[in-house]
């Protein structure tokens, strides 16, 4: 009998230390001694929820990109108008703006800083109006591709690489020199 | 230019992307998504090769589809063949779909890597940038092998693009994050340095992120990049908002730049160098300053970029915590914001605050916003800024403030978001233990968290009341009062009823003197709530019952009835089937002794790190409480003990005894061994109040129902006459038999021939401090019990015994010792010693204790010397000359010739032999080198005259320190002892 109440404290004691320490899922693993500043994500969605561009600065495993994507997409669009475009989630702090129809939103390490971040995400706004000239959702689901390459001017490996606007647009339009004239493409088949 | 974004289209695609915007259902959108597939595998495998153009437009098609959701498993090979395309758009598709979709398919990685590896050997820069871009998207570790020898050499050549090397810094820095090892330093990781310098700025911003990496792991080999930083730095800062053209935004300039520069430095200590240091002390009272100034622009845009860089720099002073100046202009700046009208600012000053509260410097700075903080928490209409006020509440919390912050929180917790709940009580939880003051506030707390957020509060909350209610008995009796109370309201949590089913099981008896609360009103209560409680629940109420029936025999009946209920003894659940059947035979076979050992008080709970705050380290990720709370825990605890050493004299033993007890109450076990009073006297104040008739003493009812045990052990406890008020101890205690005296007993006792103060005994769970004073053949002995852990000793019992014939030589009387002594606590025991005759044994102190449930048992010898009842007797020359003459007989005289332990010191001999008690005679021995001593040994029976001669020789013939003592006696054996005990001394 005295088992009993040995495993009636044992229990106590148990279960308030160390319960809690199995792991969960980290986004920086193994990466902890490099600098806290970098960003996970970006992601465009509409008010309706509708994925319009993902970007992934770090590997992930596609459920946790799903989950992810999911995550923001409620959280964000819960928010009430005129309240702070930053959020505590996971270790992340998430800064989101609302562009017209477009949320843009994107995912920090701890320290990284909020008020910068909002204005990565306006400059590259910036970046898309002056490439498709007063920028709608139209335009980056129609040009997707070319919302992805403009982003890759502008950040690379979740860093900023060139902050100047006529630089970015200067190295688009180069590239754009590079394409094929219109008239070659409209000769081929729609299939 | 639209012209060409949009037309350079591929026709195909629009039409796909129209037709899928067109779907009216989701069932339609991938019915059209499944036809599109197959189409397209039926062209990548058709005869036919595809041209480029086609490729790229099915490539694209199944990008887009993976975009809207869909899982992709063809078209990969498809995509590396546009990679080897000599046309722009075609690669620039294929890297983007490589980008997006790759897998770890090694095959497919080396054929990636051709293309890459050709693109990089371009020397186009618009290729090499996408292969730089491909890399850096995937940044597998085949590639960081592949490319890792490249990158530098390509971001360090004269002759790469500017652009090419932005692109070049990244990628490498991805490519270092993941595979560091890959990456090696070499000579181009000065030149990288250099790159600060750099007059290009977007090369200069890329690669600034690069160093902060490096640096951040090979601080020495890059701390020349300071100076260059901070070079920089003032540069952008007093630069006109125009001078640097586009990188100027919203009429800051170059606020990225400068953020960055800003973070490399908060990787390194302030600058030594001195004129470093101006130039930036400089640079951040700019940024401080400019903040005062007018917007020069009415945009967000504006304000958000120049404050980027403020608090950026509010974090580098706060990093190096050493500029009082700076730090507390930054806490005044950060109280602007507080009020500020934008939700973002007194988002920002909110969190910025959190650090700030942690510095000395501005804690006290910090906590003069405590009402507009409160205020937020009140009134704010977003959450997550309301969160913020929460968290720096909590921060700047101190012992100050706590009570008004934690009814703020508890108040706030009522309204509070759901999501933030459950960290909110953790927070509460902490602060009402870390600084509570007295317990009854911490159980009232902690009570009223349960009241109104019950559903939030963890198991680490309730079990963290328990561990503190079971290792603290001044206030068992105030948490049953309260928890009683508690459990009356017509619906309360379930937690609550765990809480009070603990508490109530293992101390009801201290109130059950009340009407009002006697045992079967408390039973009663507890069981109207059994039937709404889960199993977990009803099975910890199973074990309260059966508590019940050793704390209260009158119960048994009922409880036993109770548990026969087929509701209990048929159970459909395992546990408490198992329970009800074995509590209910416990409770009807075992003897009232056995129960009574059975179901014994539990015994107090390691101390540890509190598990809340784990749990709370745990929610908020790694760094974000755990250090400054330790830090901060380490820094009280070392005030708090710093005051009295504790194997110190025994001055500083009687003042910590004697100091009030501090109001510090420790609980989360950070500290250690702060000083409280033995006998709590709230204990019993708090109980007065409403209980006063109950017993108040720890040990009531469960003592009264032992069978008075007449065990021999008890008598050898009691010192002689004095058995009767001393409480019988437990039995698990009388049941063992006292240990051997300790083998280091007989140096300890050496120690105090020629002192009476001092530490006795010390080892990692008790010291023993002695005071002694004697007159005639009478002495006095204090001993002081220290309890070194935090953790209460139980059952503490002193026996002191004087073993064989020294019983009719000495009498000695142990007055009875509190049986408790709390975590860090003293107690003291008076001994008083009466000198029969003389002697040469010491007497024996048993001590035994429970010490976390262990039994602690030890003896030590007693200092009791012979010595230490003399009398000092001054004579002249003549006199002790006669004498020594009158006591010539051999069997009177004792002598020993032994080397020195100790030195030669003289100031030191003469230290010792007048603590030896003796009179030290000047100007006797015609020999000054020499000491002599005479004194009367006093006892009962008879006074033993006494003459001592030490004789030093410093160089005797073997070349040591040697001595000789002579002592002669009136009685020969005492001469003997006294030999041997100062043999010791010298």
């Amino acid at each position: 009998m005295r088992m009993r109440f040995e495993k009636f404290c044992s229990h106590y004691h148990a279960m308030s230390f160390g319960k809690y320490f199995t792991s969960r899922f980290i986004l920086r693993d193994g990466r902890d001694f490099l600098s806290r500043y970098q960003m996970h994500f970006l992601l465009l969605f509409s008010r309706q929820g509708k994925l319009r561009l993902q970007k992934w600065f770090l590997p992930l495993p596609e459920r946790e990109r799903k989950k992810i994507i999911r995550d923001m997409s409620t959280m964000v669009l819960a928010r009430k108008p005129r309240t702070c475009n930053f959020l505590h989630w996971r270790d992340l702090k998430i800064v989101y703006k609302r562009y017209a129809s477009l949320y843009f939103c994107c995912g920090l390490e701890n320290q990284d800083n909020e008020l910068l971040a909002l204005e990565i995400l306006h400059r590259y706004v910036e970046l898309l109006d002056k490439y498709f000239g007063n920028v709608c959702e139209l335009d980056i689901i129609f040009n997707f591709e070319k919302a992805y390459f403009i982003l890759d001017e502008f950040l690379m490996g979740g860093e900023i690489q060139e902050t100047s606007k006529q630089s970015i647009v200067k190295s688009i339009e180069a590239s754009d020199m590079l394409q094929e004239t219109m008239e070659e493409y409209m000769n081929k088949p729609a299939f | 230019m639209p012209a060409v974004s949009k037309g350079d289209g591929m026709r195909g695609l629009a039409v796909f992307i129209s037709d899928i915007r067109n779907c009216k259902s989701k069932e339609a959108e991938i019915k059209r998504i499944n036809k599109e597939l197959a189409n397209i595998r039926s062209k990548f495998k058709g005869d036919k090769a595809l041209d480029g153009y086609s490729k790229k437009k099915y490539v694209c098609k199944l990008l887009f589809i993976f975009l809207l959701g869909h899982d992709i498993d063809f078209g990969h090979m498809e995509a590396v063949n546009l990679l080897s395309s000599n046309k722009y758009t075609e690669k620039q598709i294929g890297y983007l779909f490589i980008s997006v979709l790759v897998n770890s398919n090694s095959e497919l990685i080396r054929l990636i890597n051709n293309a890459i590896k050709n693109d990089l050997s371009s020397r186009n820069p618009t290729f090499m940038c996408l292969a730089l871009h491909c890399i850096a998207n995937v940044g597998s570790r085949e590639m960081a092998e592949a490319f890792a020898g490249e990158i530098p050499r390509i971001l360090v050549a004269g002759d790469t693009m500017d652009s090419v090397k932005q692109s070049a810094a990244l990628c490498l820095l991805r490519l270092y994050k993941t595979s560091p090892d890959l990456v090696l330093m070499g000579e181009w990781t000065s030149r990288v340095v250099h790159l600060l310098n750099d007059q290009h700025m977007g090369v200069v911003t890329a690669a600034i992120s690069l160093i902060t990496c490096l640096s951040q792991k090979n601080p020495d080999e890059f701390k020349t990049c300071v100076s260059l930083a901070v070079s920089r730095l003032s540069r952008i800062v007093s630069s006109a908002s125009t001078d640097l053209q586009d990188y100027t935004y919203y009429f800051v300039p170059a606020p990225w730049l400068s953020c960055k520069l800003l973070r490399l430095l908060q990787c390194y200590p302030p600058p030594e160098d001195g004129a470093v240091k101006g130039r930036l002390v400089e640079c951040l009272e700019t940024i401080l300053n400019k903040a005062q100034e007018p917007p020069k622009s009415k945009k967000v845009q504006h304000s958000n970029a120049k404050n980027a860089i403020l608090f950026e720099a509010i974090s580098l002073i706060i990093h190096y915590d050493s500029e009082p100046n700076l730090l507390v202009r930054a806490c005044n700046q950060l109280g602007q914001f507080l009020q500020h009208r934008e939700t973002n600012l007194r988002y920002l000053a909110l969190e910025s605050m959190c650090t700030l509260a942690s510095s000395e410097f501005s804690h006290e700075a910090v906590k003069t916003h405590i009402e507009t903080v409160i205020n937020a928490l009140k009134t704010e209409r977003d959450v997550s800024v309301r969160q913020r006020a929460a968290d720096l509440l909590y921060a700047m919390c101190d012992r100050s403030n706590a009570k008004q912050i934690v009814a703020e929180m508890l108040s706030y917790l009522e309204t509070a978001d759901y999501s933030i709940r459950e960290e909110m009580v953790l927070k509460v939880a902490i602060l009402a233990e870390k600084y509570a003051v007295d317990y009854s506030w911490y159980v009232d707390t902690i009570l009223n968290l349960i009241r109104i957020a019950g559903d939030y509060v963890s198991e680490e909350v309730w079990y963290r009341v328990i561990q503190i209610v079971i290792n603290r008995d001044d206030v068992q009796g105030y948490a049953a009062k309260t928890v009683f109370e508690a459990l009356q309201a017509p619906a309360c949590h379930e937690n609550m009823v765990k809480v009070g089913g603990y508490i109530l099981g293992e101390f009801g008896n201290l109130i059950a003197g009340d009407p009002r609360s006697s045992p079967l009103v408390q039973f009663n209560l507890l069981h109207s709530k059994f039937h709404l409680c889960s199993v977990p629940t009803r099975a910890l109420l199973l074990s309260a019952y059966i508590k019940f029936i050793n704390l209260f025999p009158e119960t048994k009946s009922t409880i036993q009835e109770v548990l026969r209920s087929d509701s209990q003894i048929r159970n459909s659940d395992v546990e408490l089937q198992q329970r009800a059947v074995e509590y209910l035979k416990l409770s009807s076979i075992a003897s009232t002794d056995v129960l009574a050992t059975v179901l014994e008080e539990m015994p107090p709970f390691p101390e540890r790190e509190s598990s809340i705050l784990a749990k709370l380290k745990k929610k908020k990720g790694p760094g974000a409480v755990s250090v400054n709370e330790l830090e901060e825990g380490k820094r009280e605890g070392g005030e708090l003990n710093g005051g009295g050493e504790r194997g110190g004299d025994n001055s500083a033993i009687a003042a910590s005894n004697a100091s009030t007890p501090s109001p510090s109450a420790d609980l989360l076990g950070l500290r250690t061994g702060l000083p409280v009073s033995a006998a709590p006297p709230t204990a019993g104040s708090l109980l007065v109040d409403v209980f006063s008739e109950a017993g108040v003493n720890d040990d009531g009812f469960l003592r009264d129902l032992e069978p008075p045990t007449e065990s021999s052990d008890s008598l050898l406890a009691e010192g002689p006459g004095d058995s009767d008020s001393t409480p019988p101890p437990p039995p698990s205690v009388v049941s063992e038999e006292p240990a051997p005296p300790l083998p280091e007993s007989d140096e300890l006792l050496n120690k105090f021939v020629c002192k009476n103060n001092g530490v006795l005994f010390e080892n990692q769970l008790l010291q023993i401090g002695i005071k002694s004073e004697y007159r005639q053949n009478l002495g006095r002995m204090y001993l002081f019990y220290g309890n070194k852990t935090s953790v209460q000793f139980v059952t503490f019992t002193t026996t002191v015994t004087c073993p064989g014939e020294l019983q009719s030589h000495l009498n000695v009387q142990a007055k009875p010792v509190e049986p408790l002594i709390e975590g860090g606590a003293q107690v003291q025991q008076v001994i008083n010693i009466e000198s029969l005759t003389d002697f040469f044994e010491a007497p024996l102190l048993n001590i035994k204790f429970r010490y976390g449930g262990a039994l602690q048992n030890l003896t030590l010898k007693l200092p009791v010397t012979i010595n230490k009842f003399f009398q000092p007797t001054e004579m002249a020359s003549h006199d002790f000359f006669q004498r020594w003459k009158q006591l010539s007989q051999p069997q009177q005289e004792a002598q020993k010739i032994f080397k020195a332990n100790h030195g030669m010191d003289t100031e030191v001999l003469k230290a010792k032999l007048l603590g030896l008690g003796m009179a030290l005679l000047e100007n006797v021995d015609p020999n000054p080198e020499n000491f002599v001593c005479a004194g009367v040994i006093q006892s009962k029976a008879q006074q033993v005259g006494s003459l001592l001669r030490l004789e030093p020789n410093a160089q005797a013939q073997s070349g040591e320190q040697m001595y000789r003592l002579t002592v002669r006696s009136s009685k020969d054996t005492v001469s003997k002892r006294l030999c041997e005990l100062l043999a010791e001394q010298f």
